[in-house]
């Protein structure tokens, strides 16, 4: 606590973003009694976020902005993040029953069916060879040379199950096996892409530097892979829900090995710089859909000006501590549920920028588009994105928005 | 005879082919037309009744008795139908007498519809053969009264053949709705009837929610909604794409007193088919429209059970507080 010293309860407020889908599975508004008198604001938050998205995304996505601004103002579609610790075994039957799909495997299946496929195009061109030897030279050759989507998939034990385009069924509520442990957690969908794309192999060290309330936490843990994993968050209050979940959803032993930390996470390269094989900065945005639909906590607020119009640099910050805090060769995935520009790849080039002539460090930006072909069933991908990808909110497949990009440290 | 002679002046302002009609019917039929279409005499107002009034008048004075002088069919057939006509006109409710099918078909006759819109109603509305044709002239009389005439009343009757079945009362109160609250002119009501003649058969509550919506949400006026033809899309077809258009940042409710806006006209939301209006209003595709109409049925249902449950809790207050009342304030009133 001691730690937060200077930057106060400002940064604490920051980084404080919207109720995220937790144990509550089904999305609901909790009732207040409202105030009539003169406290009431005259225009309402949201409305106020919706005109300043209407004038911004209108530009930056042209077209496309009338269905994703529809998509916002309706009901968001969930996914249930598979337990792997849970003891209930029926789960997986009772969703499939329900037909509803894990959109992982069927990526990693269509990658490797891709991958087959390229292995087949280079036997063809190589038409000496002999075919008994054909299945060894094919085992070497994918693991020595893994094309990209397959490598992107194959560390993965993550199970998320989505119901298909255009099915608005919801999920039950989350139960717990006969340990009291939870076995599924809903969340968006598209957030497990972020952790997707930083590909945890075994043993790497893991840090998620804005940890709460704790949905890719989770889905790092559900790895199974981490050789330890560091969850930060700024805000105490936030740090006890991600407590909560792990609590519901992790055994005892395993919980033990994470560390739960409130730093700043500002200030992470003073405390441990250069450590991580893999880092998550998950930053605060003015988190778009929760922006246009709720008024509580709303980020456009006409107290939270500053604060809004500050967030960019905020996010700059935390993701220059991310990259100072990964190994030299280590990955950094950068991620927003923004559909902002200014918070998504002006971030990431400035951070990549300032990287190279302040601190003296080479950041490539990773090429992730193998995503967008891997995953377009289940979502739907801004096609013009400079760097990094980003999911559109689209009525019949209703997640994000989620940017995400990936950088390797050299 | 003093009847008689008040006719006769009438009667002989009547056009040629009119007073020369090969059959009674016929001749009803024409006659009815001339006196709607032709300028009324002195200055009063075409009566729809004065046909009819006139006619019986003359068969009594002549003796006269339709229904022994035809068969049935040739009946028909002279009132203007063909034989094909007539054979399908006697196929519908086949056990009718006679008399009632022929004076129902010559009523309808007089209302000025022609034979094949005659056909397509009764067969569509079988039921309409057996009401007293009393009921059948009144309630033709009320609709004029409302100013609908000739082929307009026609149309209505054509696209809306349950005017003549709906209780007086509550097409009155439609009407009444429509006028008072509404604030709908005589003239414009004139045209909403005429063109969607449905919107009497409405609940008046359900009917002044529609049209407040489009009133207050949708920000359009009377004489729009009239031109638009509203009434002839269901309301909740009309909501779901007006809110998608909404959501879709292409439909702002205006402000007061805001007369000029970007928003799609009503016209267009309306009157187009569920493609066209995807393609040319909404620029959306049907996949999405789909599921956009899915969720808000249910968020529609929601909304409805959580104020219901409001509801609920607040009678459960009121009747904790009733009780308090009882106990708590009784000696102070004492």
């Amino acid at each position: 606590m001691a730690a937060l010293g200077g930057c106060g309860p400002v940064v604490a407020a920051l980084l404080r973003r919207g109720p995220a889908p937790g144990l509550r599975p089904v999305p609901r508004r909790y009732l207040y009694k409202k105030k009539w008198a003169a406290t009431a604001p005259r225009i309402p938050c949201t409305r106020l976020a919706l005109h300043h998205f209407d004038v911004n995304y209108s530009l930056q996505l042209k077209d496309l902005w009338p269905s994703v601004r529809a998509s916002l103002l309706c009901e968001q579609k969930y996914g249930a993040l598979l337990n792997n610790f849970s003891a209930d075994d029926y789960v997986t039957q009772e969703l499939e029953l329900m037909n509803a799909t894990d959109f992982v495997s069927e990526g990693s299946r269509k990658a490797q069916q891709g991958a087959a496929a390229e292995e087949v195009r280079r036997e063809e061109s190589r038409p000496q060879e002999v075919p008994g030897k054909v299945r060894t030279v094919m085992q070497t050759e994918t693991q020595a040379e893994m094309s990209p989507p397959l490598r992107a998939s194959i560390s993965s034990n993550i199970k998320c199950y989505t119901y298909p385009r255009g099915d608005i069924t919801r999920f039950r509520p989350a139960r717990q096996d006969s340990l009291g442990i939870l076995d599924y957690y809903l969340m968006d969908a598209a957030s497990l892409l972020p952790v997707l794309a930083l590909n945890v192999q075994r043993g790497d060290l893991v840090l998620d530097l804005c940890a709460a309330p704790g949905g890719k936490t989770l889905a790092l843990l559900q790895t199974g892979l981490c050789g330890h994993l560091a969850a930060n968050d700024v805000s105490i209050s936030r740090t006890k829900r991600l407590y909560s979940i792990l609590n519901s959803y992790i055994p005892k032993n395993i919980r033990e090995t994470v560390s739960v930390t409130s730093y700043d996470g500002r200030d992470w390269k003073q405390l441990e710089g250069g450590t991580f094989h893999k880092v998550l900065v998950d930053v605060p945005c003015t988190t778009d859909r929760h922006a246009v639909m709720e008024e509580e906590n709303n980020i456009f607020h006409k107290r939270r000006t500053k604060e809004r119009q500050m967030l960019p640099m905020l996010q700059l910050q935390l993701l220059m501590a991310g990259i100072l805090a990964t190994k030299p060769g280590g990955k950094v995935v950068y991620s927003t549920c923004s559909l902002s520009s200014l918070q998504n790849e002006c971030v990431v080039e400035r951070a990549v920028d300032i990287a190279e002539t302040q601190f003296n460090i080479s950041v490539h930006v990773e090429d992730l588009s193998h995503f967008r072909m891997l995953f377009q069933d289940t979502f739907s991908f801004f096609s013009d994105c400079r760097l990094g990808e980003l999911v559109l909110p689209h009525l019949t497949a209703n997640f994000g928005p989620m940017y995400f990009c990936k950088l390797h440290r050299v | 005879l003093g009847k008689k002679m008040r006719m006769v002046r009438p009667w002989h302002r009547l056009p040629r082919e009119a007073v020369a009609a090969p059959s009674l019917a016929v001749f009803k039929a024409r006659l009815d037309r001339t006196l709607t279409s032709a300028a009324p005499p002195r200055g009063g107002r075409a009566v729809p009744g004065m046909a009819g009034r006139l006619l019986r008048g003359c068969v009594r004075a002549a003796g006269l008795c339709p229904r022994r002088a035809f068969g049935e069919a040739a009946g028909l057939r002279d009132m203007g139908f063909s034989q094909e006509q007539a054979q399908r006109l006697l196929g519908v409710e086949s056990r009718l007498s006679p008399q009632r099918r022929e004076a129902a078909v010559a009523q309808l006759l007089l209302l000025g519809l022609n034979a094949e819109a005659i056909l397509g109603l009764l067969e569509r509305r079988p039921e309409l053969l057996r009401m007293p044709t009393e009921r059948l002239q009144e309630r033709a009389g009320k609709l004029r009264g409302l100013g609908l005439d000739g082929g307009q009343l026609q149309r209505a009757l054509i696209r809306c053949p349950e005017l003549f079945t709906l209780p007086r009362k509550r097409m009155a109160a439609a009407v009444r709705l429509l006028r008072e609250r509404c604030l709908f002119t005589a003239e414009q009501l004139r045209e909403v009837l005429w063109t969607c003649p449905n919107v009497l058969l409405e609940e008046p509550h359900q009917l002044h929610h529609h049209f407040q919506y489009v009133y207050f949400r949708m920000g359009v006026q009377q004489k729009e909604m009239v031109k638009a033809r509203l009434f002839r899309m269901p309301f909740a077809e009309l909501r779901n794409r007006h809110i998608f258009l909404e959501r879709r940042g292409l439909y702002q409710t205006p402000c007061k007193g805001q007369t000029q806006t970007n928003n799609p006209k009503l016209k267009d939301i309306i009157q187009l088919s569920e493609k066209d209006f995807l393609a040319n209003v909404a620029h959306s595709t049907p996949e999405e429209f789909e599921v956009f109409k899915k969720l808000l049925a249910r968020e529609e249902e929601e909304k409805e059970e959580e104020e219901e449950e409001e509801e609920n809790r607040d009678a459960l207050y009121t009747e904790e507080d009733e009780d308090f009342d009882s106990e708590g304030s009784k000696p102070a009133r004492e």
